[in-house]
């Protein structure tokens, strides 16, 4: 009776695939956890040794973690924006000392990554546009922080903040994401992906 | 004012608590001493202080929120010039950007929210619900990183040497956790796709998504607080 | 004013509720076939298979026959989360399964993985909103599927308050609620103890009888199934039909066959333990004779992340328990009822909130003598521990490095370590994959891996959550072999399990625990 009606035609078909939505959910959800928990660790380090100074910088780069592996791993513009942001928020949702402000980062943060991959036209997914990725979020996150957060400091702290904030960028998030990237996807959990995919060829006889 | 009008004014919809903790930090910027930041904190309290409800939950979150004004006031100190003003001024303007939100987001509701998102501010259906639900599973992770930590332990991997150790053992952890969630990810897709979800890009919403005056009346407070450095100023 | 996008009947494609005197879908399968990236041969070869509507299918087989596979591929849900190629086509009532609109109906051995929402009416009406019903029909739908549903909660209640088996109901009612006639199970019992088995169970059955669903089971044990199933579908390691016919019928012919292919069927005693050389699994010197005791034991455990507010459960309380050496103790109960956090508790992984867990002072160490406190290797020589699922016990990259890695660990001699390993792995069929990663093992080898990962280095302890879920009778066997043997050589073991037979077979000492309490 509902012959005409349960069909439709192929080409309607959603370009993401719930696999797609669903991982890079779902990769903000777990980073969200973590961010949380590096939220004490990073309050800690921060309150017990101000005299790190702009050192501290070198603790930001696992914030903007979830951007990259979001990226690397779904291959599709906005995954790595969505990943990131919803990581924010999330770390937000349990509670951390930046409230929903960490949403406003989220999204610069997150548009970072997106610009590194734009600038390869979604194609190169290497460690080099990986730690690109890191290092362009880390100096879209100092956009807003530059006066939110560190009005009171020279403007050579800034910059030497910025410096070793934008280097964990390309270390943590950038070289880290893309290793983590490429053990997820030699663990198989992710064959279904583009990365994981990629991976399976390599272990296809 | 009757009871239920009350009730319903102090019971805002997602969108606006969410504006309530983003608007008022325009406001930060223009805190420019720290009596101005303690006037605006007073009017932040002042003005959102009655829509909270669990006031525990509440100053344990303001708590952090202290700690990490305190840390930054420390900083200020040593690095921007041994100016107590200067200090007191920095720590204001933290405190300025996380205050609304200590009050608001325990009141958030994320499913709400994704039901406000698609219908109110059009983003697309299918990528909302997929967060919905991957927030569903969100103490599903939290115990699957404690049963990983615990395997760890109990292979003799556990957390226990110096930093570095444990740097790398939280690593491997996460690590783990992802490998995990992300097969629990490909099951809850199949679950999804098998209730036709592939196909819904256009879906009907159980729930509607109501914009109500409780709405308006935060809104404009938070605009109000984003103004009010401003016109101290 | 609410801004909806109800969009107007008529103009859009609906789900019309299915008559059920018209029964189930049809469904159709011709020359099926699936292999998977990476693999050298296909899971699914040159497949068909008509079911008529109505019909009320069990698909049974040995571990890795690809009976689920063949539950995603009626479900046109293949490429949904693997890769790979997809041959021939499966028809529902005529039309491609995967152009059609309104799902399948699916049900998966994890609970958790069906629920997307926050309340049980939201979850129930996923479906719905994802097939474009109007919210005014929406609601009447949700709520007569979750009353003919028996659903105990109503549809405000939090989703994450369900137990395993509540949840595994709610994700029925959730798939019923769209009237598509059909029905796939793909071992929805086989993470719930026996009580919540049977609601779930009884639950299915009542729902496939009254609406007429086509049913597709895929269940381990075949016994609760084998009178309420039209035919019994036999399919063997490479994807091939065993057997197809009236289930009765085929147990009385190829009974004897297909047990031998370890399929478990009803009527049958418990398989014979595999004998185990106890060099392989005895602890590395002899322990006291009182190994851990548990003395008015009470658990307290963290509420919910999401809602921080909620107050902490308590999953013990005032447990008196003793591990001892050459003893195997069987815990058992329902599920929630503490089981997993005794278990947990016994190997030294959970601080007690009130109460005291000591080993005997002939273990102590430099922290004394209580095991919370103990370094993670001093642990590790001590007492091995299981979890529940073996995914998240996997630590290493390789199933060898896997099975050496409490003895790296500890510091165990290395040629003796290996020795063990090499032995454990024949004996759980795992010898073949001693290079392969252990994510990429299956379910049932996974288990397989961490038990012996438990055993290879010797602890005086061993302590394993549900050791025998996903096993067919050889490998139930092999690891009730292991673990009696390792019993019989001096080791003190703890089971958690719903699986009453591997109880009856092992333990000498019983306790079973209701809501956090000993009730026997």
């Amino acid at each position: 009776m509902t012959t005409d009606t349960t069909t439709r035609p192929a080409s309607a078909t959603p370009s993401w695939r719930t696999i797609d939505l669903m991982t890079t959910a779902v990769i903000g959800v777990v980073f969200g956890v973590a961010y949380w928990g590096w939220s004490s660790g990073y309050t800690a380090i921060e309150t017990a040794a101000p005299v790190i100074g702009a050192a501290k910088g070198l603790l930001g780069g696992p914030w903007l973690i979830a951007g990259v592996v979001g990226g690397l791993v779904v291959r599709r513009p906005g995954a790595a924006l969505v990943a990131e942001t919803l990581a924010a928020a999330v770390s937000g949702m349990i509670g951390t000392q930046w409230g929903a402000t960490v949403l406003l980062s989220g999204v610069l943060q997150g548009l970072g990554v997106e610009l590194a991959l734009a600038f390869f036209l979604f194609r190169s997914y290497r460690v080099w546009v990986a730690m690109l990725g890191g290092v362009l979020a880390a100096a879209f996150e100092m956009l807003y922080e530059w006066d939110a957060y560190w009005s009171g400091m020279t403007t050579g702290w800034k910059l030497t903040y910025l410096g070793c904030f934008a280097l964990s960028g390309a270390v943590v998030a950038g070289v880290g994401g893309w290793a983590l990237t490429r053990a997820l996807a030699a663990s198989g959990a992710i064959d279904a992906l583009p990365a994981g995919r990629e991976a399976a060829d390599d272990r296809s006889p | 004012m009757t009871v239920r009008s009350w009730q319903r004014l102090r019971a805002p919809g997602p969108l606006s608590l969410v504006a309530g903790c983003l608007v008022p930090v325009a406001g930060t910027f223009a805190i420019d001493s720290a009596l101005e930041g303690i006037i605006g904190l007073a009017a932040q309290v002042l003005a959102l202080g009655w829509l909270i409800r669990d006031v525990r939950g509440t100053v344990l979150r303001a708590a952090v929120g202290f700690v990490a004004a305190a840390g930054i006031a420390v900083s200020t100190w040593l690095y921007g010039g041994r100016d107590l003003g200067e200090a007191g001024m920095a720590a204001c303007r933290i405190l300025y950007l996380v205050l609304p939100s200590s009050m608001l987001l325990p009141l958030l509701r994320p499913s709400q929210l994704g039901d406000h998102l698609a219908q109110r501010l059009h983003l697309p259906d299918r990528g909302v619900v997929a967060c919905v639900a991957a927030l569903q599973a969100l103490d599903a992770f939290a115990a699957d990183w404690r049963t990983i930590q615990h395997a760890r332990r109990a292979r003799g991997l556990g957390l226990d040497g110096g930093p570095w150790h444990r740097l790398k053992g939280s690593g491997a952890t996460a690590f783990a956790l992802l490998v995990v969630s992300m097969r629990h990810t490909g099951a809850m897709s199949v679950a999804m796709d098998a209730r036709g979800f592939a196909s819904a890009t256009d879906r009907t919403w159980a729930e509607p998504a109501p914009w109500r005056p409780a709405d308006s009346l935060l809104l404009s407070q938070a605009v109000l607080l984003a103004a009010l450095p401003w016109l101290l100023h | 004013m609410p801004s909806t996008r109800c969009l107007p009947v008529g103009k859009r494609p609906t789900i019309a509720a299915r008559d059920p005197r018209t029964g189930g879908a049809h469904v159709a399968v011709e020359a099926l076939g699936w292999q998977p990236l990476g693999r050298r041969t296909p899971v699914l070869h040159d497949l068909d298979l008509t079911i008529p509507a109505g019909q009320r299918v069990l698909l049974a087989g040995p571990s890795g026959a690809g009976k689920s596979t063949l539950l995603r591929a009626l479900a046109g849900l293949l490429l949904t989360a693997g890769h790979g190629e997809v041959a021939g086509s499966v028809r529902i009532d005529g039309h491609d399964v995967n152009r059609r609109l309104g799902g399948t109906g699916l049900l998966l051995q994890d609970p958790l993985a069906g629920v997307v929402a926050e309340t049980v009416g939201r979850d129930v009406a996923f479906g719905l909103e994802n097939a474009r019903v109007p919210r005014s029909e929406i609601w009447p739908r949700v709520h007569a599927t979750l009353s003919a549903a028996q659903f105990p909660y109503p549809a405000t209640h939090l989703t994450r308050a369900l137990s395993g088996g509540e949840t595994q109901r709610l994700v029925l009612a959730g798939n019923l609620v769209l009237d598509n006639g059909l029905l796939l199970l793909d071992e929805p019992t086989s993470m719930l103890d026996a009580v919540a088995a049977n609601a779930v169970r009884g639950a299915i059955q009542r729902e496939v009888r009254e609406r007429g669903c086509t049913m597709v089971a895929v269940e381990h044990h075949l016994e609760p199934w084998v009178d309420f199933a039209d035919r019994l579908l036999v399919i063997g390691r490479h994807g091939e039909v065993l057997a197809d016919g009236v289930p009765a019928q085929i147990l009385a012919e190829q009974g004897d066959a297909l047990s031998a292919q370890g399929v478990w069927l009803p009527g049958l005693p418990a398989p014979r333990p595999v004998p185990v050389d106890a060099t392989l699994v005895a602890p590395w010197v002899d322990g006291p004779q009182r190994l851990v005791t548990a003395t008015g034991v009470r658990v307290e455990l963290r509420s919910s992340l999401a809602d921080r507010a909620a107050p902490p459960t308590v999953a013990l309380a005032g447990v008196d328990v003793e591990l001892r050496s050459g003893q195997a103790l069987a815990v058992t109960g329902v599920s929630g009822a503490g089981k997993s956090t005794l278990v947990s508790v016994l190997a030294g992984l959970l601080r007690p909130t009130a109460g005291s867990v000591e080993a005997d002072p002939a273990l102590a160490t430099r922290r004394g003598t209580r095991p919370w406190r103990w370094r993670s290797r001093d642990l590790t020589a001590r007492l091995a521990w299981a979890p529940q699922s073996p995914e998240h016990g996997i630590v290493t990259a390789t199933v060898r490095d896997e099975v050496l890695a409490s003895a790296r660990a500890c510091g165990r001699d290395t040629a003796r370590a290996e020795a063990r390993a090499v032995g454990l792995l024949e004996v759980f069929g795992l010898d073949g994959l001693a290079t392969v990663s252990p994510y990429h093992l299956s379910g049932g080898e996974q288990r397989r891996l961490i038990v012996a990962a438990t055993l290879a280095h010797g602890p005086y302890g061993v302590l394993l959550d549900e050791p025998t879920v996903g096993q067919d009778r050889h490998t139930w066997g092999a690891v009730i072999g292991a673990i009696s043997a390792a019993r019989d050589a001096g080791a003190g073991v703890a089971v958690s399990t719903h699986d009453l037979m591997a109880a009856d077979v092992l333990a000498d000492d019983r306790t079973e625990l209701a809501g956090g309490r000993v009730v026997r």
